[in-house]
């Protein structure tokens, strides 16, 4: 019986890093349709800021997670205004303003890597941190994946909160119904937008920080995290919270048990199995109304 | 950057350029020896090649200028390096070296980054006869394919399981659980792995591959600590050699012996994992402490790059490097006689004494190596140990 518990929950630990993947995004593309396929790009980012504070100034990571939330958020409030604003202001559809955005992204996606190339090099870098286990009955976790689980239960907790149930949370629902009727209901698109922008950011820079505690990093990690990202979101359904979360931990679980029946080989297959099924019954996802 | 670094060495060294016995030194009307390569300097290749490649390239080109310019049978003239990035794609990368041999047409060229890319663009120097020395490259398939312009400097699969299997026999060790990466290489050393452990008498009770990329292996190394085999072998790549070792040790999982592949012998190794790593061993081949060759080899690329080398094949790298330089100095830049060159001769190198026989270093032999303290001590063959191994694997710390 332990056994099972164990590899269910080193399941739902890894799915807990697919789900901090893909909370960004989330806000991005599910709720606002800006397909930002560079998203695993500020994830990178995120992840080298809390290397260099941590190798060059001995910051602890864990302290410095505001400052990368801080930093990605201006640098999403910048990165709105550079290149997503005249798309949402001048697409007469989310459809274009998905195809627009996608475009726009593959290039911030270049941009970003090969920058990062040109200053840190093609090196692996990484540091140890809460790598201890952390013994819980008869199981044991790496502290620094359990912190990871942690943020992404609370953080899509938190967002579900405040999406469901203070006037901020429906501003942004009303917004992505219907932009302009939530203008004349005296709705700041013209901040509120960007804002929420910005937040993703700062979420793929936190969940960068989270993970350049476990894995080491690279200037092109983020790729594979797009993919991830794309994959549990739209599992769980565009825009969702909760869906994220449970995308999250179903495909962590899949692969946990799969590993343990069949062969980490078929890992893949395994995955995309489930995602086809659940489309096939619930085409737009676990969670979507 | 490189290039404009590339240049300022030229230059300086051109300055101070004096004549050695013997040989004339280079003058301005004088051509540069080119020589072409493409690496990774982005994408998923990127990582390795720039640990283990590309540094050394530019090292010895700098350092060739600076000592007057390579000596091309007694002529001593400078080096040009024409280095593309191959954006880790097999198409870009032997498009670049087509343009480099058909339409360049330069001197020599100098092998890309792994196992694949190798085997990429080996139907390409047979066909315009430029011999390539590859010094991150293993495995039978490739010097299977018989192509005379293709020497392989680095160990190949079964040496190296050969010497694990040497090392651990004579620990007393009986059962071994296996894991492997999904690629040519995994596939190439888990053959050569269950063939040397069947002749040694060690029981392998569980196999399992996975695919590269892989983020979590904790179930399937749950499984095999259930199992409690003597000894642990990862065949990995680096993201997922630090994978089984930051998950073995969460889990607790701490058999008589543990060895992971690629990557044990980066320096980053070292520092991501900090001291748990103590007494897990790997592919390598000579430390600082190995020969005062070495040593020197050592401290120049620390110098010159900001970082160490790493433990394997880097210095394998470095020694490709030293023996094209030394036929070059024999024979001179005719392509055909420098292969022949190489594959007949004997050459001094930092790795030691290198020799080919069928496209393959057979002086080199399989080593085992293992991290104790700061440094990843060779430990197997004995006489080529650098310190006596850590036996049994000493707890995770």
């Amino acid at each position: 019986m332990g056994f099972w518990l164990e590899l269910a929950a080193s399941g739902l630990i890894t799915g807990g890093i697919y789900a901090v993947v893909a909370l960004g995004l989330n806000l991005q593309y599910g709720l606002m349709r800006i397909m930002n396929i560079s998203h695993g790009e500020f994830l990178m980012l995120g992840a080298y800021l809390t290397w260099l504070a941590h190798t060059v100034f001995g910051i602890n990571p864990v302290a410095f997670l505001p400052v990368v939330a801080i930093v990605l958020f201006l640098t999403g409030l910048a990165v709105y205004r550079l290149c997503f604003r005249r798309i949402t202001r001048t697409s007469p559809s989310v459809e274009i303003i998905e195809a627009r955005s996608l475009l726009v992204g593959f290039g911030l996606m270049y941009l970003v890597q090969n920058a990062a190339y040109l200053i840190w090099g093609a090196d692996l870098r990484g540091y140890s941190f809460l790598a201890d286990a952390v013994v819980i009955g008869d199981a044991r976790f790496a502290g620094n994946s359990l912190l990871a689980f942690g943020f992404a239960v609370a953080a899509s907790l938190a967002m579900l909160a405040v999406l469901r149930w203070t006037m901020l949370g429906k501003a942004i629902r009303a917004m992505m119904q219907s932009p302009a009727g939530a203008q004349l209901v005296g709705i700041d698109t013209a901040f509120l937008h960007p804002a929420v922008f910005g937040a993703g950011l700062a979420l793929a820079g936190v969940a960068g920080a989270l993970l350049s505690m476990v894995y080491e990093i690279t200037p092109g990690m983020g790729e594979p995290y797009t993919v991830t990202a794309l994959i549990v979101i739209t599992l769980g359904g565009l825009g969702s919270a909760a869906g994220c979360l449970a995308g999250g931990l179903l495909l962590g679980l899949v692969e946990a048990f799969g590993m343990h029946f069949t062969s980490p080989s078929l890992k893949m297959l395994l995955s995309y199995a489930v995602f086809i099924a659940v489309l096939l019954a619930r085409p737009k996802g676990l969670f979507a109304r | 950057m490189r290039r404009t670094l590339l240049k300022a060495a030229v230059a300086a060294a051109l300055g101070a350029a004096s004549a050695l016995a013997g040989v004339t030194p280079a003058s301005a009307q004088d051509a540069p020896v080119r020589i072409g390569y493409a690496i990774a300097r982005t994408g998923p290749w990127a990582a390795g090649a720039q640990i283990t490649q590309e540094p050394n390239y530019i090292m010895w080109a700098e350092q060739v200028n600076a000592a007057g310019g390579l000596n091309v049978k007694g002529k001593k003239r400078k080096v040009e390096l024409i280095g593309l990035d191959d954006r880790s794609e097999a198409e870009t990368m032997v498009r670049s070296y087509e343009k480099l041999m058909a339409s360049d047409k330069v001197d020599l060229i100098l092998p890309p980054w792994g196992t694949g890319a190798n085997f990429a663009v080996m139907p390409l120097i047979q066909k315009y006869g430029y011999p390539m020395i590859a010094p991150t490259a293993t495995g039978r398939k490739l010097l299977g394919m018989k192509n005379p312009y293709f020497f392989a400097i680095l160990q190949q699969p079964d040496l190296m399981m050969d010497a694990l299997g040497e090392f651990l026999k004579a620990r007393n060790i009986k059962t071994a659980a296996m894991i492997h990466v999904d690629e040519l290489f995994g596939l190439e050393q888990a053959a050569a792995l269950e063939k040397s452990f069947k002749e040694k008498g060690i029981q392998i009770i569980e196999k399992k591959s996975y695919p590269l990329g892989v983020k979590d292996l904790k179930p399937v190394l749950n499984d095999i600590k259930a199992k409690n085999p003597d000894a642990f072998v990862a065949l990995s790549y680096p993201p997922d050699t630090f994978l089984v070792t930051a998950q073995a040790r969460e889990i607790a999982f701490n058999p008589k012996a543990f060895y992971a592949s690629v990557g044990t012998a980066f320096p980053v190794y070292r520092d991501k994992m900090g001291p748990a790593i103590e007494g897990v061993m790997g592919l390598g081949t000579l430390n600082p402490k190995s020969s005062p060759a070495a040593k020197a080899y050592f401290d120049a690329h620390t110098a010159r790059h900001k970082k160490e080398p790493d433990r394997w094949a880097s210095a394998h790298a470095w020694a490709a490097l030293q023996v094209m330089q030394q036929a070059i100095a024999k024979v001179g830049l005719d392509r055909k006689a420098l292969r022949d060159a190489i594959a007949g001769g004997e050459f001094d190198t930092v790795i030691g004494k290198v020799r080919f026989r069928n496209g393959e270093n057979i002086a080199t032999p399989g080593v085992v190596s293992q991290w104790q303290g700061k440094e990843f001590e060779v430990v197997w063959p004995p006489d080529r140990a650098t310190a006596p191994a850590l036996h049994p694997k000493p707890a995770w710390k």
